[in-house]
């Protein structure tokens, strides 16, 4: 019994969506908002559990004096520090200046310093899967290489043809593959859905 | 592996953050230059922007990644300033949290840069993801216009145009499949990091976008054609330096290329090893 109200809900939801899309009537699109509208609390909802989860996590972390304290305690100060600034009394909530602050001043450059040092890693990563036994993976950093070097800020008539041919091979044989594969999950998610709509089979089979 | 290869592998990273820094400071970029010879997508975006109403309000779609943010980082602040000297009022809204945080980080610098408070719309978060666009295209196509979740700050005003930055979860994509049947009268145009390219760039040919700049060299020709007028201040015309750029590149396409290389040495010599004698 369990296993069936998944695809139903799924069946109920979507067919609402979709006869919504495709026909003006005032109660319908009412029954679509409804839907939608739950859709997003309960994005709201998840991301609020996430937050809630992890800071439990990292609570029993100290606790328990397991894992590493100090991200534990980042983690923490962190989130308390967004919290208070964004809920205390007085606050404008999101659009507080302590919260911009926070935001503007600390979260974005510090994630910006994190995914700049990932340039090393990512290439040592890169390298090394080269180096190793898998050709694919040989094809693949080649490939890479090759873009790079068609992508170099060279001026000139050399610079242009660089660009251009960067410009062809992401246009045609690097789009084409692409959209082969966006084709391909599109037509799997089609055909996955169809089944879960008609019954057939199911979602751990 | 020696010791000293050992050392000098773990001091490279070191070395190379030294000589990027070195040469941000040289103060030519001679013989290099980002902008393309092809100007065709920097001039659909600057079309696209012709034909906007006089003081029109313009809906950012702000969900772009601290991951690749810094890559169309200039060529944002550039629209901004191009938008504002063109007397639109722009209205940022988020579908995820790193957008957010990112669309919070630059209204605070447009405000910093002393531009008017009543150009700037902040329509906050809205989460749900495919779901929280549609409440959106709902709201904007008039369907939905007391929406208790949707986008109410814009006071039933349509945007004259939507400016999609995009990153790796809500982009261009989204809004086309979302937003574009729901409000086919509203024109979409997008900036986004190289990476989505080969999945956006189709939907420019298919009429969907009605202007996309989706590489640095677009980018850098849009920065270079752009009129900026009295805010100079907000634009990011300079862009990053392009011998930083070069000299990042070229260090990895020495090390994937020296990886690239001892495979092949390898493969060769092991193709000889087992060959008859």
């Amino acid at each position: 019994m369990r296993r069936a109200t998944t695809p139903a809900i799924v069946i109920v939801v979507g067919v609402l969506l979709l006869v919504d899309f495709l026909v003006v009537n005032d109660s319908l699109s009412q029954l679509a908002d409804l839907a939608v509208n739950a859709v997003i609390l309960i994005g709201g909802g998840a991301a609020v559990a996430a937050v809630a989860a992890l800071a439990v996590r990292r609570a029993g972390d100290l606790w328990r004096r397991r894992g590493d304290p100090v991200g534990a305690v980042l983690v923490l100060v962190g989130i308390g520090a967004m919290l208070i600034a964004g809920l205390r009394p007085g606050s404008a909530g999101a659009t507080d200046p302590a919260v911009r602050w926070l935001i503007s001043a600390l979260l974005v450059p510090i994630a910006a310093t994190l995914f700049g040092l990932l340039f090393f890693t990512t290439i040592a990563a890169a390298r090394r899967s080269a180096a190793g036994r898998g050709r694919q993976a040989l094809v693949l950093v080649a490939a890479a290489a090759v873009m790079l070097i068609l992508l170099l800020p060279f001026g000139g008539e050399a610079g242009d043809r660089m660009s251009a041919a960067a410009s062809w091979a992401l246009d045609v044989p690097i789009a084409a593959v692409f959209r082969g594969i966006l084709l391909g999950v599109a037509i799997l998610v089609a055909v996955v859905a169809a089944r879960t709509m008609l019954g057939v089979g199911s979602a751990d089979e | 592996m020696s010791e000293r290869s050992r050392l000098a592998g773990r001091l490279a990273p070191l070395a190379l953050l030294l000589v990027l820094a070195a040469t941000s400071l040289l103060p030519t970029d001679a013989g290099l230059e980002f902008p393309d010879a092809d100007a065709s997508a920097a001039n659909r975006l600057s079309n696209t922007l012709d034909a906007l109403p006089d003081d029109p309000l313009v809906l950012l779609g702000f969900d772009p990644d601290l991951g690749t943010y810094a890559e169309v980082r200039p060529t944002v602040r550039t629209l901004f300033a191009d938008l504002l000297e063109r007397g639109a009022r722009l209205a940022f809204i988020s579908l995820t949290p790193e957008g957010r945080a990112l669309a919070v980080s630059e209204i605070e610098r447009l405000q910093v840069s002393d531009v008017d408070g009543g150009r700037l719309v902040d329509l906050g978060y809205l989460p749900g993801a495919e779901a929280g666009l549609v409440s959106i295209a709902d709201v904007l196509s008039g369907a939905d216009g007391d929406s208790a979740l949707g986008p109410s700050a814009l006071e039933g005003e349509s945007p004259a145009l939507a400016v999609v930055v995009g990153g790796n979860d809500i982009g261009p994509r989204s809004w086309v499949e979302q937003v574009e049947p729901r409000v086919p009268d509203l024109r979409i145009a997008a900036i986004v990091p190289s990476v989505l390219l080969p999945e956006v760039q189709p939907y420019v040919e298919g009429g969907q976008l009605s202007a996309l700049i989706a590489t640095p060299r677009d980018g850098a020709t849009y920065r270079a054609a752009a009129a900026v007028g009295d805010f100079a201040s907000v634009a990011e015309m300079d862009g990053p330096p392009v011998v930083s750029v070069l000299l990042g590149m070229l260090a990895a396409i020495v090390l994937l290329g020296a990886g690239v290389w001892s495979r092949l040495i390898d493969l060769a010599r092991g193709g000889r090893a087992g060959e008859p004698a």
